[in-house]
């Protein structure tokens, strides 16, 4: 009995080994995904992979593919903005195209302002790809910023989130698929992505991408991205400038920096919000002249008074454009007992927003 | 229909087993190493049998015979009381007089016919001297290793263990071949339990001959359906009476120049001797080392097939560009390449064992440069699995027992096979079935991955690593001594006194 089970088991293992394999050699891997809508419903979709085989086979002297043949490294089309664009290029690749290995998916403005509700579900639903993906948004054209020809000969995938990746690491907050998709379907807070543009011929990070639900509204410039992030989460090696006097500036690179809130009055009309930031930096860059006790006095404490305006006048805009990208009122509802969530959208731009600095300049190299 | 089949007459029908001596040497006088002959004294005539080739003839023409000229003997009462030797049996039984006589005694007789004879020992040891072991060799342990002659080995055993309590059990297996196998262990520190086990599957087997102690393991282990070996064997007798005094049971095989050791967990065959030469933190450092060893030995090829194959997500970005151009000129999947290069490896490694020494140099260079750099050239393979396979090569090789090793090399073929059938699940499918056939094998009942499950804490110290010696103060609970302490711990303790002196005190 024992012989013919595991016999009948061994047979029905072998007789149905036909798994659809994804042998790394036969496939092209898609590494990003643009769309660029063009009304109507429509988006143009792109899709690149990088060719790997232009190098060629150093011990193969000869064998297998010839070291200049190139691969075709992009394909493009219009599709209804629904339908992933993978299974509309299929017919266009000379090898099966696989999705797992999709490091970023980027979308110009009017894509965003149209909105991602569908691009964000079925990247959702997607058991194939990773969590850890970028998403951003694109000044201009995905199509030509894909396409391009650039400064670097790697692929532009790779350009691309190496460049959203090490810029996450110091002055932009983090924002792959994974927390864009808990701020787009969690309660009372709002996704948001870095916007990039193509400048010449090289790419820059152009400050963050804010939504509401899932349709952009505005762009965070470049110069309250520390403000943001500061506010946002805790960090370390972000770079600000600050101007103490006209034409004067002092740059500070954080060691350390740490946000605490507390929240009064949050089922009230007008709910209060306290931040509280201590903020620790080192000088990258300082106008000559300053001396040691000038650092305490004129420099830390001006600069505590700069970033809680600059802050301060930061989300007094959020409150206006009705969008919450630092998830305030997640928040709130987690400092009161029995929120009234109903009620929050209406009561989110009369809250008070009160933000307190503390900054310490812990080194400021040899200033005598 | 198919099954029978036409068997020879098995045995001549005038053929029986002799009755009376005189049929015996009836028998036996044709071969032409039997010596059958009447000694004629002054004083005493008698028949002396026996085989040339079985005693020792020189012993005999010295002590023996002289013996049977002088003139206080007269007959086989006189022989038996004059002679130096012991062990001199009287006997009329005929089954007895056989086996001696084959195993080298002299049979004396007074008059041809008659049934009773003297059996008298004169055995020619002849074997090899005690050797530096070749199989688990030490770098600075002792250099003595097991002989095919049992009773040699005993010595080396007993020379280590000298106390009255070490037990030694002899039993005769093999209907044919009556081969000695002799059982030892400590009285009162081995569980008797499995003593008991042990003497009662070797009294219980039904064999024909038995002629190496490896073939005893398989016959008594628990599981004979499992690649596992049950019982540790070894050929080094330090380790062996170390294994005694821990209250395991050896047992030796005559003809078999090693020892099996028994009960036995898995982690024990992950275990040199030389560990116990090392401190303890190199010791414990290289069992780690030895055990993960095991892990890529079995697992590296069957990944390297199922991500390959099925999950290309898992291969970070910056690998996937070497992977992809060391892969573009191979023309097979990744399955058949691994199996390829398996199939090569293990090709060498058959042929270098099976080899004469002097050719199997030659061949490992050969080898070496036909599978690292031609196939690669050739397209047959890629670099990345040549490095991959190696490696789980060279890691199985780490393993000091020769039998876990070829079992660790074995068991890698189902996992390459189910990872390429289902991918990680396969291999994960295949590393359960692995996992719930440890769980249900033991070692004389004991169960075999004991340190692990049954989860027992004391026996970690001297299982994947090897903690110092004074914290070793009790046996294995793995065997259920009969004394489970090794020292007492608290007078060990005051002995030493206190820990810190002053620096020049």
């Amino acid at each position: 009995m024992k012989v013919k089970t595991a016999g009948a088991l061994i047979i029905l293992v072998f007789l149905s080994g036909c798994l659809p394999t994804s042998v790394i050699d036969d496939i092209l891997m898609v590494e990003a995904e643009g769309y660029d809508y063009i009304g109507d419903g429509k988006v143009l979709g792109t899709a690149t992979m990088p060719n790997y085989v232009e190098s060629g086979n150093q011990g193969g002297q000869g064998a297998g593919l010839p070291s200049t043949a190139a691969m075709m490294s992009s394909v493009s089309g219009v599709t209804y903005d629904s339908k992933s664009l993978i299974d509309k290029f299929q017919s266009k690749g000379q090898r099966p195209l696989r999705l797992g290995k999709v490091r970023i998916m980027i979308f110009n403005k009017r894509m965003a302002r149209h909105g991602l509700k569908k691009e964000l579900d079925f990247r959702n639903r997607d058991p194939e790809t990773g969590r850890d993906m970028q998403l951003a948004v694109v000044d201009g054209s995905t199509n030509k910023l894909l396409t391009a020809q650039y400064q670097t000969t790697i692929p532009v995938s790779r350009y691309l989130t190496d460049m959203i990746d090490q810029n996450q690491e110091q002055n932009y907050p983090k924002s792959n698929l994974h927390q864009v998709l808990y701020s787009y379907y969690g309660n009372y807070m709002d996704p948001f992505m870095p916007m990039i543009r193509k400048e010449g011929m090289h790419l820059e990070m152009r400050g963050i991408a804010l939504f509401r639900n899932d349709k952009y509204v505005m762009t965070l410039p470049e110069k309250n991205v520390f403000l943001f992030k500061m506010l946002f989460e805790k960090f370390n090696q972000g770079v600000y400038d600050y101007q103490y006097s006209p034409g004067k500036h002092v740059v500070i690179r954080n060691v350390y920096s740490t946000v605490s809130y507390k929240v009064r009055n949050g089922n009230g009309a007008e709910p209060e919000i306290f931040a509280k930031v201590r903020l620790m930096g080192d000088v990258r860059q300082s106008a000559p002249h300053l001396l040691k006790k000038d650092y305490h006095t004129k420099v830390e404490k001006g600069m505590e008074r700069d970033i809680e305006e600059r802050a301060f006048k930061m989300v007094e805009m959020f409150q206006k454009k009705r969008i919450d990208p630092l998830r305030l009122g997640d928040l709130v509802r987690s400092y009161t007992r029995q929120f009234d969530g109903a009620s929050w959208d209406e009561r989110y731009p009369h809250a008070h927003f009160h933000c307190s600095v503390h900054v310490n300049i812990m080194e400021m190299g040899v200033s005598q | 229909m198919f099954w029978k089949k036409k068997r020879l007459q098995e045995t001549d029908p005038n053929e029986k087993s002799p009755k009376t001596v005189k049929d015996l040497i009836a028998k036996l006088k044709d071969y032409p190493d039997f010596t059958h002959f009447e000694h004629r004294g002054k004083y005493l005539n008698c028949w002396i049998s026996f085989f040339q080739s079985l005693v020792n003839i020189e012993f005999v023409h010295r002590d023996v015979f002289p013996f049977l000229y002088r003139d206080d003997v007269r007959n086989l009462n006189d022989i038996q009381e004059r002679l130096p030797i012991e062990k001199i049996i009287r006997t009329r039984d005929i089954s007895v007089i056989q086996t001696k006589l084959l195993e080298g005694y002299i049979v004396i007789q007074i008059k041809k016919s008659q049934a009773e004879c003297l059996v008298v020992p004169s055995i020619r040891v002849k074997g090899r001297q005690v050797e530096p072991p070749e199989v688990e060799t030490s770098i600075i342990g002792p250099k003595e290793s097991f002989v095919e002659s049992v009773d040699t080995n005993i010595n080396l055993v007993r020379k280590r263990i000298p106390i009255p309590q070490l037990a030694m059990q002899e039993f005769r297996v093999g209907k044919v071949s009556n081969t000695r196998v002799s059982l030892l262990y400590l009285k009162g520190i081995a569980n008797m339990e499995n003593v008991n086990t042990v003497r009662q599957r070797i009294e219980d087997l039904e064999v024909t001959s038995l002629l190496d102690c490896n073939m005893l393991s398989q016959l008594i282990s628990d599981n004979n359906n499992s690649p596992f070996p049950q019982f540790i064997d070894t050929e080094r007798p330090d380790r062996t009476a170390a294994s005694i005094y821990e209250g395991k049971i050896a047992v030796f095989v005559d003809g078999s120049p090693s020892a099996l050791i028994l009960p036995t967990t898995i982690v024990e065959f992950f275990g040199a001797f030389d560990d116990y030469f090392l401190t303890w933190h190199l010791a414990s450092t290289y069992r780690l080392l030895r055990l993960f060893a095991v892990a890529i030995s079995v697992l590296a090829a069957s990944l390297y097939v199922a991500v390959l194959t099925y999950h290309y997500q898992l291969v970070p970005k910056d690998l996937l560009g070497t992977l992809i151009t060391s892969r573009s000129s191979v023309p097979f999947d990744p399955i058949m390449e691994a199996l390829v290069l398996e199939g090569m490896i293990e090709f060498l490694r058959e042929a270098g064992a099976r080899l004469p020494t002097k050719v199997g140099q030659t061949l490992g260079v050969t080898g070496g440069i036909v599978i690292g750099t031609a196939s690669v050239q050739a397209g047959l393979t890629s670099n990345v699995l040549l490095i991959i396979i190696a490696v789980s090569a060279l890691a199985a090789f780490t393993t000091p027992n020769y039998r876990m090793g070829t079992t660790i090399r074995f068991i890698r073929f189902p996992f390459i096979l189910s990872a390429e059938i289902l991918g990680l699940l396969g291999i994960i499918l295949c590393f359960t079935f692995l996992v719930c056939h440890l769980l249900k094998l033991t070692s004389l009942g004991r169960p075999y991955i004991e340190p692990v499950y049954p989860l027992r804490v004391t026996d970690w110290k001297d299982a994947y690593f090897r903690l110092p010696y004074n914290i070793q103060t009790t046996r294995p609970m793995f065997l259920r001594p009969g004394e489970a302490a090794r020292a007492n711990r608290k007078r060990n303790i005051e002995k030493r006194g206190k820990k810190w002196t002053d620096i020049d005190e």
